[in-house]
C-alpha cells in the first residue's frame, strides 16, 4: 500500500490510536459477552434469586417448548415483514431525496432528522391517539361516511407492523440517500445517451450503484426490529410475545437469569449467522448511512 | 521502546483518571438526602416538598417499573443505596427473606398507631416490625353497560363468548392466574400443580376474548372504546369512574383478591433515620389524606379515614378477600408457564 | 429546465413526510388538552406546561439525560474516531474480530445489551449510577461514530495526505491539517446520531441506572400504575421547538461562515 520505508514509523503512531478502542471493547463488550455465555450454562436457583455455577444444558433444552419456538418464529416473521415494508417505502424516499436540489436535500434531511429527537415512546403514543377506536382516524372515516362502526385497528398485528416500520424508516432512508448522493450520475446519462429507457437505465445502472446503501439499510432495520419489543407491547396490546419481551420477562418477573442468557445467546447466534451469510451473499462490508 | 511504553501508560492513566473523576462527581453530595424508590407518581409533589421544607432533607425520587426490577436492584446493591422502598406485599416477603429489609425505628415513628390495624400483621410482616402499609388495592371488573348486553357478576363471565376480543386485562400474572383459580373455586395461593395446570388450560380459553394486556393505563382502553370490559387495579378503577361515571363496577361473586403496598427501609439504607422521619410525616392524617386522594388507592391509615375521599375507605366486604402470597417454586414455575402460554395464545 | 408540473417524486416525499409527522403533531396538540387522559379533546389549557416546570424530578431527569448524552458522545467521539483512523492503518490479525466486537452493540437487540451490562456491572461490583450509564451508552455510541468516520476515510483521497508529507509536513501535521478537517463532518454526524440514540434509550438505561438517577425516557416509561400525563407531551413539544430553533440557527450560522470564508477568495 504505502512505501515500506515509512511503514514501520507510521505503524508506531497509528498503533496508539486503536488502543482506547481495543481496551474499551475488550473490557466492556467482550468481557460481558463471555460472562453472559457462561451464565447461560449455569443452574438457576429454584428458590428465588440468583444462580449456581453448576453446568447444565437445561436452559437451552427448555427453548424447544412450542410456546418459546412460536416466540422465535413470530419475532423473525415480524422482523422480515418490517424490513420488507421499510425497503418498499424507504428506498423510493431516499432515492427521490438524493435527486433533489441542494436546498431541497437540506430541508428533507432536516425533516427526516427531527423525529429522531422526539422520544420514540411518545411518538408511539401519537399512534395510539391516531389509531384508537374513538381516535382521529376512525373519527375521520366515520365523518366521511366510509364506515359506520369504528374499526378495531389498535392491538392488532398490522398496528405493530406500522409502529415498527415507522420507528425504523429513518435508518433505511439515510442509508439509501447516502449512496444515491455519492452516485456518479454521468453513468446514468451515458446509459441514456446509448438509448436505454429511463426504466432500463435505472435497473442497469442506478439500482446496482445504490445497492450498497439499500443492503446496509436492511441490516440497520432488521437488527433493531428483533429487539423493539416495547412497540409490540404498546401497539399490540402485549399479545404478540417476541423474544425480546420473553428475555425481559425472564430477567424481571421470571427471575431466571440463566434461561434469559440462553435465549439471548441463541438469538445472537442466529442473528450473527444471518448477517454473516447475508454479507457473504451481498458482499456488503461497510454500513452506510450518514446525516 | 521506552517512549512507546510511556505513551501507552499515560493513555491508560488518563482513562483511569477519567473514570475515577466521573465516579467522584456522582458521589460527592454533602446535603442530607433520602432516596425514595417506588413507582412513578406515588406522591403528590406538595407532600414531598412539605417534608423537605419541614426537615431540610432532600428527597431523591427514584423509580422502578416492576416489583421484580426493584428486588433485582436492591439485591444487587445488597440492601444499600436506597433509603425507603414502597412496593407490593408479596415482593416485600421475598425481600425480608433475603435479609434486605431493616427494622423500623419506632422511636421516630410516633404516629405508628395511626395505621388501620386491618392491614397489619399480614403474611409479609406478621409482627409489624418492617413495614408501614401504604395503600391497598382490589383489582375489580369494570364494564360499559352500553357495550355489554348482559350483566357481569363474576370472573366466570369474562369467559363468555359474547365478549370476544373485548376484554382489557392488567398484566399481573399472579392476579390473572388467581382469578382463574377463584373462578374454579380454588384458592389463589394453591400449590397443587395439577390444579394450577388445569387453571392454565382454562386460561387459554380466555385468550380469544382478550383485546389487550397492559399493566399501565389499562382504563384508557375502556374509556376510548377499545374494550367493553376491563379487569383493573384500584387506581385505574378510580380514574375510569372519574372520567365516565356510567361505567359499572363489579365486586366479583367468587371473592376478591387484594393487595397491600408497603413501605420499608432497606437493611443497609444510607440514611435510615430520614426514611423513618418521612414515614412518620406521611402517617400524619392530613398528609396521609393528601397522599391517598392523589393516589386513588384504598386508605390504609385509619386516622385519615374522615379526611379522605369516602370512595377510598374500604367497604366491609374487603375483609373476606384473599391476598396473593408467595408460593412454592414449583407452583411459581407453573404460574409462569401458564402466563407465557396465555400471552402467546392471545397473539396467535 | 424545470417544469411547474407537480412531479410524482415531490408528491411522494411530502405524503410520506406528512404521515411521519402526524403522530408527532397529535402529541403536540394533546399537550394542550384539558384532560389527564389522551382519550378525547376537552378544551385548551396551558396547565401541563405550568405543571411541567414545577416538576423538579422531571427537570432533573432531563438534565441527567443531557449530561449522559453529552458525556457518552464525547467518549464515543474520541474512542470511535481514533479507532477508525487507527484501524484504517494498522494490520493486526485481531482487527476483523475487533471491528466486529466494537460494532456489536448496534448489532444485537437492546435488551440483550441491557442484560449483559447489568450482569457484568454487578459482577465486577461497579455501583449503578452515572458511571455505569455512561459506560453502557458509550458502548452503543461508539459504533455510530466509528462507522461514519470509517466510511468517510474510505472516501478520502490518501494522496492528499501524502502530498502534504512530500511537501515536508510531519505525519502529525499532515494528519492535523489534512485528514482531521476532512473527517470532522463525519465525526459530527456520528455524534449527533449517537446523542439522539442515547437521549432516547429506555431499555438499557432502565437496567443499568442507579438508585438516585432517572433519565427522561425512564421517567416516561415508569409512569406505570398512574398513567402518562400530558406533562410529557408538553416536554416533548418544548424539546421539539428547541431542536427546530437550534437547527435553524445552526444552518444560518453555517451559511454566514461559508460566505465569510468565500469572500476573501473572490
Amino acid at each position: 500500500m504505502s512505501k515500506p520505508s515509512v511503514g514501520t514509523k507510521k505503524r508506531d503512531f497509528w498503533w496508539m490510536c486503536v488502543v482506547p478502542l481495543y481496551l474499551f471493547t475488550l473490557a466492556f463488550i467482550l468481557g460481558p459477552m463471555i460472562y453472559m455465555v457462561a451464565v447461560s450454562f449455569a443452574t438457576n436457583n429454584p428458590s428465588g434469586y440468583g444462580f449456581q455455577w453448576i453446568f447444565t444444558l437445561e436452559n437451552y433444552l427448555r427453548i424447544q417448548d412450542p410456546t418459546y419456538l412460536q416466540c422465535f418464529r413470530q419475532s423473525f416473521e415480524l422482523a422480515f415483514s418490517t424490513t420488507a415494508l421499510t425497503i418498499l417505502i424507504g428506498y423510493p424516499y431516499g432515492y427521490y431525496m438524493g435527486r433533489l436540489s441542494p436546498k431541497g436535500k437540506k430541508l428533507m434531511m432536516f425533516l427526516v432528522m427531527v423525529p429522531f429527537w422526539t422520544s420514540s415512546l411518545i411518538r408511539l403514543y401519537g399512534w395510539l391517539i391516531l389509531l384508537q377506536a374513538k381516535g382521529v382516524l376512525n373519527g375521520l372515516l366515520q365523518a366521511l361516511g366510509l364506515i359506520e362502526d369504528p374499526i378495531k385497528m389498535l392491538y392488532t398485528y398490522p398496528a405493530v407492523l406500522v409502529g415498527m416500520v415507522y420507528a425504523l424508516m429513518p435508518f433505511m432512508i439515510l442509508a439509501v440517500y447516502s449512496s444515491v448522493e455519492k452516485m456518479d450520475w454521468s453513468l446514468v446519462e451515458a446509459a441514456r445517451d446509448l438509448g436505454a429507457s429511463p426504466v432500463k437505465a435505472f435497473w442497469t445502472v442506478t439500482f446496482p450503484l445504490t445497492l450498497p446503501g439499500l443492503l446496509s439499510g436492511v441490516i440497520l432495520t432488521f437488527v433493531p426490529s428483533m429487539g423493539l419489543f416495547f412497540i409490540a407491547d404498546l401497539l399490540g396490546g402485549n399479545k404478540i410475545v417476541l423474544v425480546g419481551s420473553l428475555i425481559q420477562d425472564q430477567l424481571t418477573r421470571g427471575s431466571n437469569w440463566p434461561f434469559a442468557a440462553a435465549l439471548a445467546v441463541l438469538l445472537m447466534a442466529m442473528m450473527t449467522l444471518m448477517i454473516v451469510v447475508y454479507r457473504k451473499v451481498t458482499h456488503v462490508s461497510e454500513l452506510e448511512g450518514r446525516l | 521502546m521506552k517512549r512507546k511504553a510511556f505513551k501507552f501508560g499515560s493513555l491508560l492513566l488518563a482513562l483511569v483518571l477519567l473514570v475515577a473523576g466521573l465516579s467522584a462527581c456522582s458521589g460527592g453530595e454533602t446535603e442530607e438526602q433520602m432516596v425514595l424508590y417506588t413507582w412513578e407518581g406515588m406522591f403528590p409533589q406538595e407532600v414531598l416538598d412539605g417534608f423537605t421544607e419541614e426537615t431540610g432533607i432532600k428527597i431523591i425520587y427514584s423509580n422502578f417499573d416492576l416489583n421484580e426490577t426493584m428486588l433485582e436492584k436492591l439485591s444487587a446493591a445488597k440492601g444499600g443505596d436506597y433509603d425507603l422502598v414502597i412496593a407490593d406485599d408479596y415482593i416485600i416477603e421475598q425481600a425480608v427473606a433475603q435479609g434486605l429489609v431493616g427494622e423500623l425505628d419506632k422511636s421516630i415513628l410516633t404516629n405508628f398507631q395511626n395505621i388501620n390495624p386491618l392491614y397489619q400483621g399480614q403474611f409479609f410482616d406478621p409482627e409489624n416490625k418492617y413495614t408501614v402499609p401504604f395503600g391497598a388495592g382490589i383489582p375489580l371488573i369494570v364494564y360499559d353497560p352500553e357495550a355489554v348486553d348482559f350483566e357481569i357478576t363474576g370472573y366466570s363471565d369474562l369467559w363468555d363468548p359474547r365478549l370476544e376480543d373485548s376484554v382489557a386485562m392488567i398484566g399481573n400474572y399472579r392476579v390473572v392466574n388467581g382469578i382463574t383459580l377463584l373462578s374454579m373455586g380454588e384458592s389463589m395461593n394453591t400449590e397443587d400443580t395439577a390444579v394450577l395446570e388445569a387453571a392454565g388450560e382454562k386460561l387459554l380459553g380466555l385468550a380469544p376474548n382478550i383485546r389487550m394486556i397492559q399493566d399501565d393505563n389499562t382504563q384508557n382502553a375502556l374509556l376510548n372504546g377499545e374494550a367493553s370490559v376491563a379487569f383493573l387495579y384500584t387506581s385505574q378503577v378510580t380514574t375510569a369512574l372519574a372520567e365516565n361515571p356510567d361505567l359499572k363496577v363489579v365486586y366479583p361473586e367468587e371473592g376478591l383478591g387484594f393487595g397491600i403496598m408497603g413501605a420499608f427501609v432497606p437493611s443497609a439504607a444510607p440514611n435510615a433515620a430520614a426514611a423513618n422521619k418521612f414515614l412518620n410525616y406521611i402517617l400524619e392524617p392530613e398528609n396521609a389524606a393528601q397522599c391517598f386522594n392523589w393516589l386513588g388507592y384504598y386508605c390504609t391509615i385509619g386516622a385519615a379515614d374522615e379526611l379522605v375521599n369516602p370512595a377510598l375507605v374500604v367497604p366491609d366486604s374487603v375483609t373476606s378477600g384473599e391476598i396473593v402470597q408467595n408460593i412454592s417454586a414449583d407452583a411459581e414455575a407453573v404460574h409462569n408457564k401458564n402466563w407465557i402460554d396465555f400471552k402467546a395464545a392471545c397473539g396467535a | 429546465m424545470k417544469t411547474k408540473k407537480l412531479k410524482f417524486s415531490t408528491v411522494y416525499l411530502w405524503i410520506v413526510t406528512l404521515i411521519t409527522y402526524l403522530p408527532i403533531l397529535l402529541v403536540v396538540i394533546f399537550s394542550f388538552n384539558d384532560s389527564k387522559l389522551t382519550v378525547s379533546w376537552k378544551g385548551f389549557t396551558w396547565r401541563w406546561y405550568q405543571e411541567l416546570f414545577r416538576d423538579a424530578a422531571l427537570m432533573e431527569a432531563l438534565g441527567n439525560s443531557l449530561l449522559l448524552g453529552g458525556l457518552s458522545c464525547l467518549f464515543a467521539a474520541v474512542i470511535g474516531t481514533l479507532g477508525a483512523i487507527g484501524m484504517a492503518r494498522v494490520h493486526f490479525k485481531s482487527k476483523g474480530m475487533m471491528e466486529y466486537l466494537s460494532t456489536l452493540p448496534i448489532m444485537v437487540p437492546e435488551i440483550i445489551l441491557a442484560m449483559v451490562f447489568m450482569a457484568f456491572f454487578s459482577l465486577i461490583g461497579l455501583p449503578f449510577g452515572m458511571v455505569t450509564l455512561v459506560i453502557a451508552h458509550t458502548a452503543f455510541c461508539i459504533p455510530y461514530v466509528f462507522m461514519m468516520v470509517k466510511a468517510r476515510l474510505v472516501g478520502i483521497d490518501k494522496s492528499l495526505e501524502e502530498a502534504a508529507r512530500d511537501l515536508g509536513a510531519t505525519p502529525n501535521r499532515a494528519f492535523l491539517d489534512i485528514t482531521l478537517p476532512l473527517i470532522m463532518p463525519a465525526v459530527v454526524s456520528g455524534c449527533i446520531l449517537a446523542f439522539a440514540m442515547s437521549f432516547d434509550d429506555v431499555v438499557i438505561s432502565l437496567f443499568v441506572t442507579g438508585s438516585t438517577l432517572s433519565t427522561l425516557p425512564i421517567k416516561v416509561y415508569t409512569q406505570l400504575k398512574t398513567g402518562v400525563t400530558p406533562k410529557i407531551n408538553a416536554l416533548c413539544t418544548i424539546i421539539l421547538m428547541v431542536i427546530i430553533v437550534v437547527m435553524f440557527v445552526w444552518s444560518f450560522l453555517r451559511k454566514e461562515m461559508d460566505q465569510s470564508k468565500n469572500k476573501p477568495k473572490k
